[in-house]
């Protein structure tokens, strides 16, 4: 047993057989405290988004060992250790944007679901939309409601894969905010997979560069900016610096390959 | 049989700056032209046959069909009556096993690879050729056997649209419901259900009308007298042409009649879907 939220050791993934062999990662030892905020970035291909769905168990490792919670992934998934954002919001069409809160809740057999909506869509400042349908929200909202759904049922890990991808830079920086306070306000360790390396600096408290066929972990960046981060944190020297260190990271291991 | 609807998938750009006004009640129809149009028809037809002196036995005027329709409602729609009771019987019912055996099939897979290439043999089994042997297996007078013709008429279009339905859901909402450790059962139920929603519509748009159609081919075969089809062919063959007109104008009624209450029953149902949604500029 350990304390860490994620614990991986030589963890490998291979998908398909013979010619159809892909090596997705290999060999990524990695341990996420309690209460990181964790980024993933590498170029397409590096397998970020590959270690994201094994720590949610959506697909398995074939080599090494990977605890969530000190737990195998499969229990800490079936425990409901977890919520997940993706790059589309994921909304059910069909469900007004309280029902979609409350979708989790339901499955789980959780009590005060009215409530823990409201209370979770005041978070994500949507505490006017409850009665909407996703299609009537403009596409930097869905992803508030998204992150909403996900933090309903108080996981204590949030795994967000390119969360923002989707948005225009507005948006996403003011998305990139919201999502500091929550974490802020929650708690919440997050493992968040992007391609974008501002946003990586300036949402992380470590930064994790991959490096593509097959992916591994080719530097660890401590972020170090301390808190809270705004607008002047984004335009500080540290940032910059910081910004072109995992550049350069970035760049060093493209050459190497 | 291809499901005719659009896809289910969102449209990335949709309204991306403000929040959209609530959908109320759908897009507003404009029925002028449509009415414009029925009525030009109609007088065109009546002036037409008026003007070239048509004899009724190529085509009768609409006054005339529309006068006979009048004159012999009473015998007409209890013969009406009773192949919409065909029709309904056998609708409902092979709706009912085709929505089944798609659950049952999409729920788990290897009885859908056990089924499925049976139901497309048996779908290329001219179906209306079974008419006069199902007329066999029952009593003269019966209307089980129609009813048994359109059961399996609707069947298999209603079956292969809800299972595509069923089926054609965004990878990322079955993880959703992983990550939530869903059973099998809540994601069919939360998911995949109202996903086929608009695929089993489709379907059911079209069997409506197909349940009459075939209802009264099936009559032609034989079987009791007090039905559409016979009472049409009755009225041919003594070349009472326009009591044969006023008999398919019945006929049509019904048909559009079960589709409209399709189109209305899939508003009430899903009236999230894209297609009802309003127009906002």
């Amino acid at each position: 047993m350990s304390d860490a939220v994620v614990d991986a050791r030589g963890v490998g993934k291979i998908f398909g057989q013979d010619e159809d062999r892909v090596e997705a990662l290999r060999d990524i030892s990695l341990r996420i405290e309690p209460g990181e905020f964790v980024s993933l970035i590498g170029p397409s291909g590096c397998g970020k988004s590959t270690l994201l769905r094994l720590i949610g168990d959506l697909t398995a490792p074939t080599a090494g060992q990977l605890t969530v919670n000190g737990k195998a992934p499969t229990q800490a998934r079936t425990d409901r250790d977890y919520g997940i954002v993706f790059q589309k919001a994921t909304l059910l069409d069909w469900r007004t944007v309280t029902k979609n809160v409350e979708l989790p809740l339901e499955i789980m057999g959780i009590d005060g679901r009215e409530e823990r909506a409201a209370r979770m869509l005041d978070l994500v400042q949507l505490g006017d939309f409850g009665g909407h349908y996703p299609w009537q929200l403009s596409g930097g909202m869905q992803q508030r409601v998204a992150i909403a759904r996900a933090l309903a049922f108080n996981p204590s890990l949030l795994l967000m894969d390119e969360p923002f991808g989707a948005l225009d830079e507005m948006t996403r920086e003011s998305m990139q905010q919201e999502v500091l306070r929550i974490w802020g306000e929650t708690g919440t360790t997050v493992v968040f997979v992007t391609h974008s390396i501002p946003e990586a600096v300036f949402l992380s408290t470590r930064v994790i560069v991959m490096s593509s066929r097959p992916g591994r972990i080719s530097h660890v960046i401590e972020v170090g900016l301390g808190h809270p981060r705004d607008v002047e944190t984004r335009e500080s020297q540290d940032f910059y610096d910081k910004v072109t260190e995992v550049r350069e990271a970035l760049r060093r291991q493209e050459q190497a390959s | 049989m291809s499901p005719d609807h659009e896809p289910l998938t969102l449209d990335a750009h949709r309204g991306d700056a403000a929040v959209i006004g609530p959908g109320s009640a759908g897009r507003g129809r404009n029925l002028v032209p449509a009415a414009v149009a029925f009525v030009a028809v109609v007088a065109l037809w009546e002036g037409a046959i008026r003007l070239f002196d048509v004899q009724a036995f190529v085509l009768p005027a609409p006054s005339v069909i529309v006068g006979r329709f009048v004159a012999t409602s009473g015998e007409i729609w209890s013969a009406g009556l009773n192949t919409l009771i065909e029709a309904l019987v056998g609708l409902v019912g092979g709706t009912v096993v085709a929505v089944v055996v798609s659950l049952v099939t999409v729920r788990w897979s290897p009885v859908r690879e056990g089924l499925m290439p049976f139901a497309i043999a048996a779908n290329s089994i001219p179906i209306i050729a079974l008419a006069p042997i199902a007329n066999g297996m029952f009593s003269l007078r019966s209307l089980v056997p129609k009813m048994v013709v359109v059961g399996v008429v609707v069947f298999f279009p209603v079956m292969i649209n809800t299972t595509r339905g069923l089926l054609e859901v965004d990878p990322d909402e079955i993880e959703l419901m992983r990550s939530y450790a869903a059973t099998p059962r809540e994601v069919m139920w939360q998911v995949r259900v109202p996903h086929a929603l608009p695929y089993f519509f489709s379907a059911m748009k079209v069997v409506s009308v197909l349940s009459i159609v075939f209802a009264i081919v099936a009559e032609y075969f034989g079987g009791s007298q007090e039905v559409l089809g016979q009472y049409i062919l009755t009225k041919a063959n003594l070349f009472v042409f326009p009591d044969a007109w006023a008999g398919i104008l019945v006929a049509s009624i019904l048909g559009l009649a079960l589709y409209l209450v399709m189109v209305v029953t899939e508003r009430l149902v899903m009236p999230w879907h894209v297609s009802f949604r309003a127009e906002v500029s």
